[in-house]
């Protein structure tokens, strides 16, 4: 087990990627702090199902939009799990609409959140990996943040704003001995993107994928704790794509065919 | 209970050496952080973790500026054209002993300061922080 001794926060761990992150680490035996903002149930689900397997985790509320709460977050779990080596910034949302349709309001919450959740947890969590001079952070952004895709404009830009982020971040940090990496994740079915299924079980995008099916919480989970763990010791600033090779097909046809 | 003097200044020196990647004899006690030794505001924070880590003590990088100015109003420290008022150069006397207040009396932009804190400054203040 590649993370024994070490402790993470994961940010929006109650369900989604997030939970499958959550559960991943602590695989490889990390202690697990499961953040959640409104799913308190499936939060505290998590940290059970990690008990059950003999590992330890704790139910960690805070919306980390807000400051103040992503800095409790960060404080509850060093308190109660000892220390803090790892930082997943996965808490992240949608609110889908064409530009000419969207509420003025609506790219905001989704920066708020998006970014200004990965930045929230980021600060808060710095102080303690600078003075440990270990640490290791994990944006969950996505492969909208370097693509256009329709209806989906707030949230790309939040993505975009954390891949600009990521990297700032591992410039600044470096010398403190803080690594910070992102994970940009195409089509996973999960909660946030219930849409993508519900034309024809989605098989009319999955079909375009190269790799020719979506992509599971596991097949990101893994990415996000090799990036967390000591194989990965000599990444900083890197953007991991794990999107079935969605994004790099050019997608205009195939000249080929007869 | 605060620590010799001896003991925090090589305790700083340590720290200023390991921020900046400096040879073991470059941060000699009068070296001014800034000017002759080159810092950023990043190395800054480096070495205040260093001695940090090696002291238990935390020194915010705002908490420098504060020290300099003694508590001083930025009004009564710097007159309407931003030079440090007599009052103000009487204030740096005590925690950067080695100006020549005279000669930058009338002279001294309240902005520039820090530019005289020496290596030697630094561990006056970390002297005195420690335990403190």
């Amino acid at each position: 087990m590649k993370l024994e001794g070490r402790v993470a926060l994961v940010t929006g761990g109650s369900r989604g990627i997030g939970r499958g992150i959550c559960l991943a680490l602590a695989d490889e035996g990390a202690a697990v702090g499961v953040n959640y903002r409104s799913g308190k149930d499936a939060a505290e689900e998590v940290v059970e199902l990690i008990k059950s397997k003999g590992g330890h985790a704790v139910a960690v509320p805070g919306d980390v939009s807000e400051w103040e709460e992503a800095e409790a977050a960060v404080e509850q779990t060093i308190r109660e799990l000892g220390g803090l080596h790892i930082l997943v910034n996965n808490a992240g949302v949608s609110q889908d609409a064409l530009i000419v349709n969207m509420d003025p309001n609506d790219w905001l919450k989704v920066m708020k959140v998006n970014f200004g959740g990965t930045f929230n947890c980021t600060k808060a969590a710095f102080n303690h990996f600078a003075l440990d001079r270990d640490g290791v952070i994990v944006n969950i952004s996505s492969v909208m943040g370097e693509q256009g895709w329709m209806g989906e404009s707030n949230y790309a830009a939040s993505k975009g704003a954390v891949n600009a982020f990521t990297k700032c971040c591992a410039v600044e940090f470096a010398r403190f001995g803080v690594r910070v990496n992102a994970v940009l994740p195409g089509f996973i079915p999960t909660d946030l993107v219930e849409g993508l299924l519900t034309v024809d079980g989605g098989k009319g995008i999955s079909k375009q994928i190269l790799l020719k099916s979506f992509g599971q919480v596991e097949d990101v989970a893994s990415v996000v704790t090799f990036l967390a763990g000591p194989d990965a010791k000599y990444m900083t600033g890197s953007f991991i794509t794990v999107d079935g090779g969605a994004s790099t097909v050019l997608g205009l046809g195939s000249p080929l065919k007869k | 209970m605060a620590i010799p003097h001896d003991e925090a200044l090589s305790i700083t020196q340590e720290a200023v050496i390991g921020a900046l990647g400096l040879d073991d004899d470059e941060a000699t006690p009068d070296s001014t952080l800034l000017d002759d030794l080159g810092a950023e505001s990043i190395d800054l924070l480096d070495m205040l973790f260093r001695i940090e880590r090696k002291t238990g003590t935390k020194i915010q990088a705002a908490d420098l500026a504060d020290y300099v100015q003694g508590g001083i109003p930025d009004e009564e420290f710097g007159d309407e054209n931003g030079i440090v008022t007599a009052k103000g150069l009487e204030q740096l006397k005590k925690v950067m002993p080695q100006i020549d207040a005279d000669s930058l009396a009338g002279k001294l932009e309240a902005e520039k300061v820090i530019t005289y804190f020496t290596v030697d400054n630094l561990a006056t203040l970390v002297a005195q922080r420690v335990g403190g």
